[in-house]
């Protein structure tokens, strides 16, 4: 049977490149990066080259990288850092489609800071509602948080109008993206983009879990939420991970130049194949050819067949998909994003999130449609009476 | 001196010739239970002692939990001869003690040089010299401190509650219907506690239920298994089943003739496992399959008894036990284990038996029944 992963945003496997990192920096580069001694200069190595390596790959210097423990300390990092120096009563705003890891940062820092968090609707096709988000900055906007693509429609949110508006209504206000399911797989510069601050996680392009970063801009303040040892310039205390910091700057090296390309086609192919068998099939989000949907993620709903029903029978098929987010799916709610979109409850229910790689193929693609066809076209028959 | 466990049995004390038997039992049942522990474990004159535990708190908790253990407590053994020794002994035990005391001998060594009204008065006045801020009260103390004069003495004080029932093993065989929720695992420990040995038949319905789902079934059956001696539990495809009678059965019958085969299933399983009963965790009403009228359904299709120890309780009570014995936390996991696909909006709850038969008659019982138990993946947890 063949076996085919197609999870690739829940998380990746590692691939050789990172796994080979890791591996020689516990055995020969294990050293505490800030010790004194000569060899402790291969950690400093490891840091050096992997922040290098991130900055590169989105247009900014590796004094501006700064290593935590994934996306989600990213997130906590750059919006809690920053509310906590504007306790002026002002406004955080964030999409609806953000992850838990901002949205409910966003919410806690209101408690604590006493700013006050607001929700920027989505358009049914999941994008960011630019004329109501231009109605809700004003000069009491602090920051904006805006994932760069969603990691469960795969819609790439346009943060080059959000920019504008910001310039226009709120110079003053911070802009922070969660790329952590955009970051190599979409174009991103901060060269381009003036955003302030962006969060990554090594786990989710072929690296190990446990190692993320955030990219900062010049100018924008925070405090950091570590406190301790003073490593990382005083910004995030704590022993620099090295094994994983390793296994992220070697994802990030060796991550294929025609990724996307790739899997575009491969999304492509999958809808193609669908859609004729299947013609009840709804694609959630933006088309899957629109240039605004990013190339790895496909959302697309199968009802009457209820999603967790599908990726069972799929998983006895050896192919592993997802349905929302793996964070969230198993508390069994409506996905807060899809909810936002305001589709119904039975198509929320049917809808499974295919999300690929560099690595899977187009046999791997052609197996696929076959099973999800033959396992949809048997479970249909089969609704509550 | 050494500190020992003492351990009590309630009912096995009411049996009669067969008695020994039984004593056996619940020895090879303690032993089993603190074998980890290196627990040394004999039975001396209608006692059963446990000694050389690594973990005494682990060995109580463990040794309470045997079906057929009433009660126990934690004893200090010496030598009988040194009565001194014997009054240090109790003093050492109402060290934290405040308030009223009395002594309580017993002397099953007749020829001891005591009798049992001297041996409490000797002790009690030995803890009231070292301790004159205690008091006596013979009548409601607060405290008992027990003397046994036995083969060696034994001192005690507070006795803790055990589980109380029959050994395992004593009783013969059931076949459990161990469904994910919450009743199903209490009614296999209520039925395991009269001395039942226990085997589990569960329903497995992939793609409709996850392979989580099975996990936590497991889960509940490794819980139970440290009461009941061990659990087979034999984990059966049922989706085929539940398919066809979707397809070819009428809407509202659908969990009414589901029950049938989950029961015709469970029947051959206790068959084959030599077990003389079928155990299920209904409660008259609780559901729809749980009416009378539905109950009778099923019943019939049995050819040994079913049991329901739940059948008189209110959910409540038995979320009680369940909270007892320690299965109710991963009993409330969200997993799902039975899809909503297949359970009727508008249940029969007196279903018609002709409608049932006719329903039944457009499947080939047999054939299905016999995939079933072909596909069966049998865990000896």
């Amino acid at each position: 049977m063949m076996q085919v992963y197609l999870d690739n945003s829940a998380t990746t496997r590692p691939c050789e490149a990172a796994v080979e990192a890791m591996v020689k920096s516990m055995r020969e580069d294990y050293y505490n990066p800030s010790a004194l001694y000569a060899p402790a200069m291969r950690g400093e190595e490891i840091l050096k080259n992997a922040a290098t390596a991130i900055a590169a790959a989105v247009g900014s210097d590796a004094k501006h990288v700064i290593f935590t423990s994934g996306g989600t300390e990213s997130d906590n990092l750059a919006i809690f850092g920053h509310m906590q120096l504007n306790r002026d009563g002002g406004e955080i705003l964030y999409s609806a489609a953000e992850h838990a890891a901002v949205r409910l940062t966003c919410e806690e820092a209101a408690v604590r800071y006493g700013c006050v968090a607001r929700e920027i609707p989505l358009t049914a096709e999941g994008v960011i509602d630019l004329s109501a988000l231009e109605g809700m900055l004003s000069e009491r906007t602090r920051m904006i948080c805006v994932m760069q693509v969603c990691n469960e429609t795969g819609v790439i949110m346009p943060l080059k109008e959000i920019c504008q508006l910001r310039a226009r209504l709120c110079p003053k206000a911070a802009i922070h993206v969660d790329g952590v399911q955009g970051f190599l797989r979409v174009p991103f510069s901060m060269k381009q983009l003036p955003v302030d601050s962006y969060a990554i996680s090594a786990h989710k392009f072929h690296g190990p879990k446990g190692a993320g970063a955030l990219v900062w801009r010049e100018g924008f303040r925070f405090k950091p939420m570590m406190i301790g040892g003073g490593q990382q310039n005083d910004r995030r205390s704590g022993t620099e991970n090295t094994v994983g910091i390793a296994g992220m700057g070697a994802a990030v090296k060796s991550y294929p130049k025609n990724a996307a390309e790739h899997m575009r086609a491969l999304k492509k192919q999958l809808v193609d194949l669908l859609r004729p068998a299947l013609p009840d099939m709804k694609v959630l989000g933006l088309d899957a050819e629109d240039e605004n949907s990013a190339p790895h993620i496909l959302n697309a709903a199968f009802p009457p067949v209820r999603a967790e029903t599908l990726l069972h029978a799929l998983e006895a098929e050896g192919v592993i998909v997802g349905t929302g987010s793996a964070c969230s799916s198993k508390k069994g709610k409506h996905s807060h994003v899809l909810t936002a979109m305001q589709l119904s409850p039975a198509v929320m229910e049917s809808a499974i999130r295919f999300s690929f790689c560099p690595e899977n193929t187009q046999e791997e693609i052609l197996y696929t449609a076959d099973a999800i066809i033959r396992q949809v076209e048997l479970l249909k028959r089969y609704v509550r009476r | 001196m050494r500190e020992i466990l003492q351990v009590r049995f309630g009912e096995i004390f009411l049996k009669g010739s067969n008695r020994p038997y039984f004593m056996r039992m619940l020895v090879e049942r303690i032993r089993n239970a603190v074998k980890e522990l290196n627990g040394h474990v004999w039975l001396s004159d209608s006692r059963v002692y446990v000694s050389d535990l690594s973990d005494m708190e682990e060995g109580i908790r463990k040794v309470g939990k045997v079906f057929g253990v009433h009660s126990l407590c934690r004893a200090l053994e010496l030598p009988k001869d040194d009565f001194d020794a014997i009054c240090e002994a109790a003093v050492q035990l109402v060290e934290d003690h405040h308030g009223s005391f009395k002594v309580n001998a017993r002397r099953s060594d007749k020829r001891y040089f005591m009798d049992s009204p001297a041996i409490n008065m000797e002790v009690g006045h030995y803890i009231l010299e070292k301790r004159p801020d205690l008091t006596v009260d013979v009548h409601n103390p607060d405290l008992v401190v027990s003397v046994e004069i036995r083969d060696q003495a034994y001192v005690y004080t507070r006795p803790i509650m055990a589980v109380g029932g029959m050994p395992v093993g004593t009783n013969g065989r059931a076949t459990l219907l161990l469904s994910g929720g919450i009743d199903s695992p209490v009614a296999g420990w209520m039925i395991a506690k009269r001395g039942v040995s226990m085997s589990a038949v569960h329903f497995n319905s992939p793609p409709y239920t996850s392979e989580r789902a099975k996990e936590k079934v497991l889960d509940l059956a490794r819980t139970l298994s440290e009461s009941l001696c061990g659990i087979k539990v034999h984990v059966v495809p049922f989706t085929d089943i539940q398919m066809q009678i979707h397809e070819k059965c009428h809407p509202d019958y659908t969990t009414i003739i589901m029950r049938r085969y989950m029961m015709r299933i469970a029947n051959a399983i206790a068959h084959k496992e030599r077990a003389q009963a079928l155990v299920t965790g209904e409660s008259i009403g609780q559901v729809a399959s749980q009416t009378m009228q539905a109950l009778t359904c099923t019943d019939e299709i049995a050819d040994i008894p079913v049991f329901r120890p739940l059948i008189g309780l209110d959910k409540v009570e038995i979320i009680d036990i369940a909270n007892k014995i320690g299965t109710y936390e991963t009993s409330i996991l969200p997993y799902e284990d039975c899809c909503t696909v297949f359970t009727p909006r508008h249940p029969a709850t007196k279903p018609k038996m002709e409608i049932i038969l006719e329903g039944e008659s457009k499947l080939d019982t047999d054939a299905l029944i016999q995939a079933a138990l072909e596909g069966t993946v049998v865990y000896d947890l």
